[in-house]
């Protein structure tokens, strides 16, 4: 196989999704060189064609893991593969974590402490918040940290949303507008939302943040240079160990390319990101790149979540909306607010359906097959309302992403991950489901059910610390041997709250780029 | 929805068709001649396969064989794993897809054999409906092949697709499509 070297660029970046973007952006308006290598291929916004069946597309096929736990991690499901990652048809739910979030272990004695707290991460988030868009309702959102205004008004609640929010009154519980990084008004010369929900298939008018709207049209502008079809398979050391030196990644017709950088950011996904830190062993570093710990790989989290189905009588509306619901609860987000259990949790009420795919009107009912289906499938496309509950999952070393025994085509062992729910996991499921029930009966549903748990969104594997003998990480994302190599994305996260990562990610990758830029005497 | 919103849509669409005229040929409907070109032989299925995917699929969702089960299924077999659409991706299910398929039919007809001494596309439409519903359960007697619950789901969820999960499915069901833009082919 032929090696091609490129010139030496200050960065290279690996992953073009909304981690890698944000530091591409970042970095290249302050003028250093970048290059980002995103292993899928370069997707545009006529790419992302209205249709759940096209949607799927998007998503990582190869290389794959295998799943061997006891509770699979949704792993094909949770990822995306090319210009703009997953985050390219993520529904852009953004709430923030909350300051309990950040002081688990010091407060309740099980789970991990963050190696900052949330005033540390509060102006990246407003900055964030700023520069993309967010729409929401400070004042009605009772739950939320302090912080800066939205800077757009709330996503509306249509007949879906209103009749379940009656439901959640009638309990006694509160509703919000869900905060999302929706457009509901033209911003920054991008448009309004249409209320449709294709938010699944990615969202090609770009009034959902998509990376290919926000920081990689930026980046780019900037002088940033983005390789598709570029797979990294390694990060190369010096003789030493103590520096990166740049990557090597297999481009187009197979061939081999070296890509020489001062600094490397890995933004490749939860389950890429240690996979390339384990395969980058040398003499110096046996175990992986940031595994003196012996804690690369571990900590992985998926949120454990359920959807509760309620059929109606009235025309719900139910295709209107974004994706990922028009209304959030938070009421029982104090970490001890669920008997038995440690840990948060929240609703998203009232998610826009499709008729067919994993979340869709069909899937809702997998029992039903038959004369009967049609029956259903009508009665549901006017009646069927839904919320899906987030829970929080601790962090337990033994989940963990490994190298399994299988090769890609590159030659390379492909990530095995092994993960289960603890116990609180399940109790916080069992009480939003009983809680679910109670609302959708009160809401006026004839009838209610739920969905098995699913895992949403994956975070952990390189988890940030303040101490290198129990974390990858420092709290900037370097890795605490290897400081002029990045983590960037939702790896770093010691736990995962109850909230979308998404927005989080975004602030960690702010506050990482612009330390970049402030330290590059270090690195140049 | 406001009609302000839904003549911005017509915009929209409107932008949509620029963007097909840029990649040229790519934004255009199922034309007859392709429409009878993916009704052809099967290229990867076998006959008998395509039989007992037609038979199971229309068991569980009436209406899948003539919405095209078998060319959808069979073509998206025939498609490079990263542009195959098929739900079983979201299942963990690792390319090649055909593999999946295959042990999953192989499974059908022994449990079919096991209960009916026949293969399964040789079974009457109640019994055919028994063995498919108690394959969400867990495998049926003398079930091979993948897990039981996950062929059900994924051949279910093909079904649906092609049922429900194009613009004459929402129109069916009336639901408003309300595209961005539309895909090039129904799949
Ligand atoms: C259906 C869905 C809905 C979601 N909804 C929400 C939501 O509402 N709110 C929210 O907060 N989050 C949501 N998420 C999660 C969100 O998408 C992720 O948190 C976010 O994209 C993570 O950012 P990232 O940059 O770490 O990874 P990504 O955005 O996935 O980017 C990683 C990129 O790295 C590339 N890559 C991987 N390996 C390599 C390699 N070896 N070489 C080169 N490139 C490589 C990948 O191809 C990918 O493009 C959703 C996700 C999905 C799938």
């Amino acid at each position: 196989m032929s090696k091609h070297a490129n010139h030496e660029v200050d960065v290279v970046i690996v992953g073009a999704g909304a981690a890698g973007s944000v530091h591409a952006a970042v970095l290249a308006a302050a003028g250093r060189s970048v290059v980002v290598l995103e292993g899928g291929p370069p997707r545009k916004l006529g790419d992302l064609y209205s249709s759940q069946l096209w949607a799927r597309r998007l998503k990582w096929t190869a290389p794959a893991a295998s799943d061997v736990g006891a509770d699979g991690a949704g792993v094909s499901f949770n990822g995306g593969h090319g210009y703009g990652g997953a985050a390219i048809h993520h529904y852009a739910v953004w709430p923030r974590l909350h300051p309990a979030d950040f002081r688990m272990a010091s407060e309740h004695g099980r789970g991990l402490d963050w190696p900052i707290g949330y005033e540390t991460l509060r102006p990246f988030y407003d900055r964030v918040q700023a520069d993309v868009g967010v729409a929401g309702d400070a004042a009605q959102e009772k739950w939320r940290p302090p912080g800066a205004a939205y800077p757009l008004p709330p996503v509306p609640a249509f007949a879906q949303g209103q009749a379940i929010a009656r439901g959640f009154e009638a309990r006694g519980l509160n509703t919000a507008p869900l905060p999302m990084a929706i457009l509901t008004q033209e911003y920054q010369g991008r448009p309004a939302c249409l209320m449709d929900g294709w938010c699944d298939a990615g969202c090609p008018t770009g009034a959902l943040a998509n990376p290919l709207v926000t920081y990689i049209p930026r980046a780019l502008q900037a002088g940033a240079e983005f390789r598709a079809d570029a797979h990294v398979t390694r990060v190369l050391m010096d003789g030493a160990g103590a520096r990166a030196i740049g990557v090597e990644y297999v481009g187009a017709g197979g061939v081999r390319h070296i890509q020489r950088a001062r600094a490397v950011v890995i933004a490749a996904f939860a389950i890429e990101t240690p996979r390339i830190l384990f395969n980058s062993a040398t003499d110096k570093h046996a175990g992986g790149l940031g595994n003196a710990s012996g804690l690369l790989g571990a900590y992985l989290m998926a949120h454990p979540s359920i959807s509760v189905f309620g059929m109606f009588d009235q025309d719900m509306q139910n295709y209107l909306g974004p994706t990922g619901g028009q209304l959030l609860n938070q009421d029982h987000f104090a970490k001890d607010a669920t008997p038995g259990a440690l840990g948060s949790r929240q609703w998203m009420i009232a998610q826009a359906l499709k008729p067919n795919d994993l979340l869709g009107i069909a899937m809702s009912r997998p029992d039903i097959i038959g004369p009967a289906l049609d029956q259903f499938m009508r009665k549901a496309a006017r009646g069927l309302g839904n919320m899906v509950a987030l829970c929080e999952p601790l962090p337990d070393a033994a989940n963990r992403v490994s190298l399994g025994a299988a090769r890609d085509a590159h030659g390379l062992p492909l990530a095995q991950i092994t993960h289960r729910y603890g116990n609180d996991a399940k109790t916080l499921i069992a009480a939003a489901a009983d809680e679910g029930a109670a609302i959708m009966k009160a809401a006026g549903a004839s009838e209610n059910w739920r969905s098995p748990i699913a895992g949403q969104h994956l975070m952990g594997g390189c988890i940030m610390g303040a101490d290198p003998a129990r974390s990858v990480t420092d709290s900037l994302g370097r890795l605490h041997d290897v400081p002029n190599l990045i983590v960037a994305g939702p790896s770093l996260f010691p736990t995962a709250s109850a909230v979308n990562p998404t927005f989080t990610v975004h602030a960690l990758a702010l506050r990482s780029a612009e330390s970049l830029v402030r330290d590059w005497a270090q690195f140049g | 929805m406001s009609a302000a919103t839904l003549g911005r849509r017509g915009l929209i669409k409107a932008g949509a068709l620029t963007i097909a005229c840029m990649v040229a040929g790519r934004l255009v409907r199922v034309s007859p001649a392709e429409a009878h070109a993916m009704a052809a032989v099967p290229q990867v299925l076998s006959p008998m396969e395509a039989e007992t995917l037609g038979h199971l699929c229309e068991t569980m969702v009436p209406g899948a064989r003539a919405a095209g089960i078998a060319e959808y299924v069979d073509s998206q077999l025939a498609a490079d794993p990263s542009e195959s659409l098929l739900i079983a991706r979201y299942f963990g299910v690792l390319p090649p897809f055909r593999d999946f398929y295959a042990a999953g039919f192989a499974g059908l007809d022994a449990a079919a054999k096991a209960a009916h001494e026949k293969p399964f596309a040789a079974l009457a439409a109640d019994p055919a409906l028994t063995l498919a519903a108690s394959l969400l359960a867990g495998a049926p007697s003398g079930w091979t092949g993948p897990p039981a619950r996950l062929f059900y789901l994924a051949l279910r969820g093909d079904a649906v697709d092609v049922v429900y999960g194009t613009q004459a499915g929402f129109e069916m069901l009336g639901v408003p499509y309300m595209e961005h833009i539309l895909p090039p082919r129904r799949w």
